[in-house]
């Protein structure tokens, strides 16, 4: 009888841990889709992150960041399978510039919310997925999962600092790119354009 | 405090990731500089814009059924 009850209690924690996971998954979905810019690698992606969870749950401690744990394993099988292995650090080019900052300063530029709202959605996806990976996961993890500075360090296995700066060089490049797209596209006139 | 004190916080500010103090400090600079001020709203709209961007859509069904035979 014990037996049998201890078998019970360990299936329940165990379909416990299985609906939270699960409960992450459109989720992990997204991040995966943005890291991998492809459906099918999205989904082996997020599966093969789902297995090797159950395969380490016991690593898992109740009542902790369950979405940031799964991020984490997803975010390093991403980088062993597709990438090769564990980053290195990446340098931007054209890092020193904050276009629609500089335009800002410019009296006759449009305000900055005018800009960025009137760009489509699938637009700022686009410019999302261009960063460089070790700036686009940052971005995912803060500005869209809205992760603190220390669970991203967490998930990166990385200091503070270094998710600080590439946070500010992903966002910097992410404004150009956009700003970028709005000129091109004529939502924004450049200087001497007529408005 | 001075503007690139200022720009040098304005990441960690948009991010609620300063102190009091300093949260105290670059609201009072930006509330006296409109060009951080443009700045710091130019900030905030991308942070939002992303979210609001790529926080759309859901995994394909084919997916979380394999899921739920996996995990149950």
């Amino acid at each position: 009888m014990v037996l049998v009850a201890e078998h019970a209690a360990e299936t329940e924690q165990q379909d416990r841990f299985a609906e939270e996971a699960i409960g992450h998954l459109d989720t992990l979905y997204r991040g995966a889709l943005r890291l991998t810019r492809d459906p099918a690698r999205a989904e082996d992606l997020v599966q093969d992150t789902y297995v090797r969870a159950l395969r380490y749950q016991s690593s898992y401690q109740v009542g902790t960041n369950m979405k940031a744990w799964l991020f984490a394993i997803m975010r390093n099988l991403f980088w062993d399978r597709f990438k090769g292995g564990r980053p290195e650090d990446v340098s931007l080019d054209g890092d020193g510039q904050f276009a629609l900052y500089d335009t800002l300063r410019d009296p006759s530029a449009m305000p900055e919310a005018d800009v960025l709202d009137r760009i489509a959605a699938e637009e700022v996806v686009k410019a999302v997925e261009q960063l460089p990976e070790l700036h686009r996961e940052v971005v995912l993890l803060v500005d869209v999962e809205g992760f603190a500075y220390k669970e991203a360090a967490e998930v990166l296995g990385v200091p503070i600092g270094t998710v600080m700066s590439r946070l500010h060089r992903a966002r910097r490049q992410l404004q150009k790119l956009l700003y970028d797209y709005a000129r091109e596209s004529g939502i924004v006139h450049s200087k001497g354009d007529e408005a | 405090m001075n503007c690139t004190d200022c720009l040098e916080k304005l990441d960690r500010y948009v991010d609620r990731e300063l102190t009091d103090a300093e949260l105290n400090e670059v609201r009072r600079h930006l509330a006296e500089c409109p060009p951080c001020e443009d700045l710091y709203r130019l900030q905030v709209n991308l942070r939002r814009v992303v979210k609001v961007c790529c926080d759309q859509g859901v995994a394909p069904e084919q997916l979380r059924s394999r899921l739920r035979q996996i995990l149950f």
